[in-house]
């Protein structure tokens, strides 16, 4: 098989001895079925032990491995080396999160906003499981399906300005995923959720870039959660204007 | 959660001219900006039934024929357009409607609200002036 | 963990409803409305190529009063509202409440000085 060289330039940062990131370049030989992760892995083994980034799965599945590649937030298991054939890769940590080290983000803001939501289904009265499971129809499967393909990858979070202008949004891939809750039949917690949602951080800052959309690899719109969530939004608003009490 | 940040934290901020880094939120500023042109030609309109107000018919009808605001008026006229095309394309974008097993595209609601715009504004055009 | 508190934003909610209607009506009334003013009144073009001009669409009938309420008063919430929160966008976040309270204002202004003319002509009669 034919090898070719590529060029990939990694931002570095060790926190412990540098005052700012910098980048380092490293020529790395390919095959036609290599991809950006498989090159850091390379560097890693032969050429620069300290290089430090996360990665699991190597497949899509994980989440684990997204950092932005020539501006781009995108998952490196991903992304082919041949694609970017007689350009220099430029890989740099995902956009808007603090860097821990070299591609390395810290998460922890994400992750709070992952529990915050409360991404489990909510019953106002738990049924014991020799009960049976709560069943639900292809067709209510339907509505929410597409949101809980959602990977945890937070490449929509470093897609979206409005998440880099002002943190305290909830953000797309938290808000899909409260809105999958929201759509899933068998989940009762739309008083608990809708007010995490509904807050001023929740949906309401989303203006509607796109770009998370644009980004995700698994193919969920969380444009489109953000999006339905505000129209809930407004129709319990006007709902609970025209009928203050009940009503929603 | 314990905090255990020993370090400076580095965070790459946002500059103010962060809609140039790639097409889509250059295309995604330019949809926005074009909401002021539609705020000021509503401005420039209210400010005209003031002259006419406060003055005569005829002052209104002089300050639609300024060449100023004609041209203001053209240039709004193109990003009111602009601003139109793009609320039909989101609008396709955030409420698909399911046909059979498909789901309609973004340029097919694009297209199908483009071709209803013209109908709408034929029809205000005969029933506000023509009837 | 702190415990948790939060306030659905309903007020927020019902003006962004508006915003939504608003950018509904800038998409499908306004450029007709500029088309009649800035392109068929002053070149003469159809429908003001014969004796009717603007005017008429104000103050013909209650109608067309309507539509120019419903146009002016939608778009200029709709243009005013998304053009304060583009500026948030490109380096006036801290100055957001700033923001947000003179958007509204002009908002306020506007619409209540529309209404002011509309109903007066309405009621001394030159809205027939």
């Amino acid at each position: 098989m034919s090898q070719d060289i590529a060029t990939i330039r990694v931002t570095r940062y060790r926190p412990e001895k540098d005052a700012k990131p910098f980048f380092q370049e490293y020529k790395v030989p390919y095959r036609h079925d290599m991809v950006v992760l498989d090159a850091l892995n390379y560097i890693k083994a032969e050429i620069d032990g300290s290089l430090t980034y996360r990665w699991s799965c190597r497949m899509g599945v994980c989440g684990s491995c997204g950092a932005n590649i020539d501006g781009e937030p995108k998952l490196t298991c991903a992304s082919f080396l041949h694609e970017f054939k007689g350009r220099t890769i430029t890989v740099e940590p995902m956009t808007h999160f603090p860097v821990i080290k070299d591609l390395v983000v810290d998460m922890q803001d994400f992750m709070e906003k992952l529990v915050k939501i409360k991404p489990w289904i909510i019953r106002e009265k738990e049924t014991p499981p020799e009960q049976g499971e709560y069943k639900q129809s292809a067709k209510e499967l339907e509505r929410y399906s597409q949101f809980s393909s959602c990977i945890n990858c937070m490449l929509c979070y470093a897609a979206c300005p409005i998440y880099g202008l002002n943190e305290k949004f909830l953000g797309p891939a938290a808000t899909a995923l409260a809105y999958r809750y929201i759509e899933d039949s068998r989940d009762q917690g739309k008083e608990v959720r809708f007010p995490i949602v509904h807050e001023m951080e929740g949906a309401w800052e989303c203006t509607l870039v796109g770009e998370c959309s644009v980004v995700c690899p698994k193919g969920v719109d969380p444009m489109l959660a953000i999006q339905k969530t505000k129209i809930l939004g407004a129709t319990n608003a006007i709902k609970s204007l025209l009928m203050p009490r009940g009503g929603r | 959660m314990e905090d255990n940040k020993r370090y400076p934290e580095l965070r790459r901020r946002l500059s103010p001219g962060w809609w140039t880094a790639n097409r889509h939120y250059t295309m995604y500023m330019v949809r926005e900006w074009t909401s002021l042109f539609v705020a000021l030609y509503s401005l420039i309109f209210i400010y005209g039934l003031s002259l006419w107000a406060m003055g005569s018919r005829a002052d209104f009808l002089n300050f639609l024929k300024n060449p100023a605001i004609v041209g203001f008026s053209l240039i709004a006229l193109v990003f009111t357009m602009y601003h139109a095309a793009t609320w039909f394309y989101l609008l396709g974008a955030v409420a698909p409607v399911k046909i059979g097993r498909s789901r309609t595209k973004p340029w097919q609601a694009l297209v199908l609200n483009l071709i209803l715009l013209v109908i709408i504004s034929y029809l205000a055009i005969w029933l506000l002036v023509l009837r | 963990m702190k415990a948790e508190t939060h306030k659905v934003a309903r007020l927020h909610a019902m003006l962004w409803g508006i915003f939504s209607l608003g950018g509904m009506i800038a998409a499908f009334l306004l450029p007709v409305l500029i088309y009649m003013t800035a392109i068929a009144y002053p070149y003469s073009l159809w429908p003001f190529n014969g004796a009717r001009d603007p005017s008429f669409l104000v103050t013909g009938h209650l109608l067309g009063a309507l539509f120019i309420f419903v146009t002016i008063a939608g778009s200029l919430y709709h243009g005013i509202f998304r053009f304060q929160s583009a500026l948030t966008e490109v380096g006036l976040l801290k100055y957001r409440r700033a923001l947000e309270a003179v958007g509204y204002f002009i908002i306020f202004v506007g619409i209540i000085v529309l209404a002011y003319y509309l109903v007066t002509w309405y009621l001394n009669g030159t809205i027939t």
